[in-house]
């Protein structure tokens, strides 16, 4: 019952997004021309299609008790075939920590919140430092220099080669970002 | 003889300093991409379009299409020599390339590799220098119902191909069509699905949906398999010894085979290097005069997938240029690089600015030699790159989504909608929804929307018009079939158990 549910669910959810969305799609306001069709209708056309998607494949899980094993796109049966046959390659070895994951999310989260009142250097330096460090790496000298190093050169490639307007930080923040474009010559 | 012509001016564009710098960083780029395991060829196009902004057009697409071609080539080194393969579309060559390496021939295998993808790379570059005028001319005369069915066939291949569901790959499909729909419509100024987010009304820039599903999902994938891989076997010395061309001659079917299929594949869009790699090693398992030997380190089975994946390079740049039609994420985003520099393709711009068509023809030739004589004289160094600690990779990476979602707009809610994405990205992976057609939507989306609405208003709202239309009509019904196709073999596969 609950793996049912389980494969159930997603559909389920997104089966109510959609029609949460096409309730919202038939309050879209504008001034409808005689003859023609509206905005509506193209969103309308994908969202029924969507929810029709989601009903087939709950009523198809639901029929087949849970079990996987609906129609696959045809790549994937020619590389299960193949490999099958020949072996694959293993490229991944690690036990998966969705801990790791939700830590991962929550810090670029943080970043790109701190990223403008902090401004680019001050923000992004201690982010590489804190991913590297939380992926696993323990050389902690070196987990310094790329991520400074690279900071570096990052803003000077953005703002100085490709002109690209980095956040400078709120004050007091922003004394630090300018006295680094003043050493590096960017204007 | 003017498409010669054309031709030899784009020669000497590309020899240009700064177009010629752009093409030697593509393909180094590419190659090294194409070496690391944890990032696929699509993210790597994806992450160095924001470097091309401020680059010329034609600077900018030879550096893009440079990338894609070495993409296809550098992650054979890695499944010859470690049994890594470095992309999707390098796992057939696991089959028989690491079997060769294994039987002492690893140089061996490498120049096959090699050979494969010049001969494949130049044979599918000059298939799409001849057919693309004639292609372009086609498409001139196409009305929206006929361009509305090429989309919503090219939506359909997508649809079809890729996948472990196609329920999944539907609803992915229609995800993305649905993104597209969001902010100001262009016709009646409607908000649609904005809720009265200003940034919204503007629209999800696909580049952020790109950038954040493919770039930043694959690192969230990673990150919770803590970035360990299997450890890479240790290998003396990377060399390569081409064949001799007696051998090269011996097998010259399996190589023709493979640019053919490569080029067919290429053309349909949604299908791509992997599926025209995988399609070539099967074929050549199937009907080839050594079936019975392939796995077992043949050169067949390395000649076959990479002629193939190569190729089909030159395939999928025909429907781009001549009908502004990207059938894969890598195009997609050339097509990206194309509109950001204010420059549509389509048919017409072999009228307005053929000149930089013609530079990113003959870059394709140039890239495919240089690649070539790149991986013949640096591979053992190009390789080196895995020894880098994956997270350190990773982490910039995700500076360049970051970088590169904030510098299209210099807006930082962008950077927020990226790391929604990524999330999606991640989600859609574990939740096995594919993200191609998503991304593929949202770039389709307003095109098919755009010809959609045209086509009804101008023939007032006769739905029927996509079908009674020879044209549009013959492609609908083989959008249909391709649609129906993995179904139908569905269906056919389990009343053939229940029988059994």
């Amino acid at each position: 019952m609950r793996k049912l549910v389980a494969r159930v669910s997603p559909y389920a959810l997104i089966g109510a997004c959609a029609g949460f969305l096409y309730h919202a799609a038939t309050q879209i306001d504008f001034h409808r021309r005689a003859g023609t069709i509206g905005p509506d209708v193209w969103p309308k056309l994908v969202l029924g299609l969507m929810i029709a998607t989601c009903l087939y494949e709950i009523v198809r899980v639901v029929l087949s008790r849970g079990r996987r094993g609906g129609a696959a796109g045809v790549l994937q049966d020619m590389v299960e075939e193949s490999e099958a046959r020949y072996g694959g390659g293993n490229v991944y070895a690690g036990a998966k920590s969705p801990l790791l994951l939700a830590a991962g999310i929550a810090l670029t989260a943080l970043y790109v919140w701190i990223v403008q009142p902090l401004g680019f250097v001050l923000a992004t330096a201690p982010y590489l430092a804190a991913f590297i460090a939380l992926g696993g790496y323990r050389r902690w000298g070196v987990n310094a220099a790329v991520s400074l190093i690279g900071t570096l050169a990052m803003m000077f490639f953005f703002m100085k080669v490709v002109y690209v307007s980095l956040p400078i930080g709120g004050e007091p923040f922003a004394q630090v970002t300018l006295a680094l474009m003043r050493l590096m010559g960017i204007r | 003889m003017e498409v010669l012509q054309q031709l030899a001016a784009g020669f000497l564009e590309v020899f240009v300093p700064a177009n010629f710098a752009a093409l030697v960083v593509g393909l180094v780029l590419g190659l090294l991409v194409a070496v690391l395991p944890g990032l696929t060829l699509v993210m790597g196009v994806v992450l160095a379009l924001p470097f091309t902004y401020t680059m010329d057009v034609t600077a900018a697409i030879i550096l893009l299409t440079a990338m894609y071609i070495a993409g296809t080539y550098a992650g054979a080194w890695t499944s010859i020599l470690f049994h890594v393969p470095g992309e999707p579309i390098d796992v057939p060559l696991l089959w028989d390339g690491y079997a060769m390496a294994r039987n002492g021939d690893a140089a061996k295998a490498l120049g096959w590799t090699l050979i494969a993808a010049l001969v494949g790379g130049l044979a599918a570059a000059t298939v799409m220098v001849a057919l693309a005028q004639p292609v372009a001319r086609i498409a001139l005369t196409f009305s929206t119902p006929e361009y509305f069915a090429i989309i919503f066939f090219g939506l359909a291949s997508v649809v079809s191909l890729g996948g472990s569901s196609l329920a999944n790959a539907l609803i992915s499909l229609f995800a993305g069509l649905l993104i597209a729909t969001v902010g100001v419509d262009d016709t009646y100024g409607a908000h649609r699905f904005t809720f009265g987010v200003p940034i919204l009304s503007d629209g999800i820039d696909y580049l952020v949906v790109m950038v954040g599903a493919f770039g930043l999902g694959e690192v969230f994938l990673r990150m919770e398999q803590r970035f360990t891989s299997m450890p890479l076997q240790s290998v003396d010395k990377v060399t390569t010894r081409l064949p001799t061309l007696r051998e090269a001659g011996a097998i010259k079917g399996t190589f023709a085979r493979g640019t053919l299929l490569g080029i067919v594949v290429g053309l349909v869009p949604g299908a791509g290097a992997t599926v025209a790699s995988f399609l070539s090693y099967g074929i050549e398992a199937q009907y080839g005069a050594r079936k019975a030997q392939m796995g077992s380190g043949i050169p067949e089975g390395i000649v076959a997938p990479q002629t193939a994946a190569t190729s089909s390079v030159g395939g999928a740049m025909i429907p781009l240029i001549t009908m502004g039609i990207p059938g894969s994420g890598a195009t997609a985003i050339i097509m990206g690089a194309f509109l950001l520099h204010g420059l549509q393709p389509g048919p017409q711009v072999f009228e307005t600015s053929s000149h930089i068509v013609y530079a990113v023809f003959a870059s394709v030739f140039v890239g495919v030699i240089g690649m070539c004589l790149i991986g013949y004289f640096a591979a053992r160094y190009l390789v080196r790159i895995l020894e880098l600690p994956e997270v350190i990779v990773s982490a910039y990476v995700v500076m360049c989504c970051i970088l590169g979602a904030f510098a299209a707009r210099n807006n930082i809610t962008d950077v927020w909608l990226i790391v929604v994405f990524g999330v999606v990205g991640y989600l859609c992976e574990r939740w096995r929804f594919p993200v191609a057609p998503m991304v593929l939507g949202v770039i389709l989306g307003p095109l098919a929307e755009t010809n959609f609405m045209t086509t009804m208003i101008s023939f007032d709202n006769d739905w029927t018009v996509f079908l009674t239309r020879p044209i549009s009509g013959s492609i609908m019904v083989l959008a249909l079939v391709t649609l129906l196709y993995p179904l139908l073999r569905h269906l056919r596969r389990r009343t053939r158990l229940a029988a059994t």
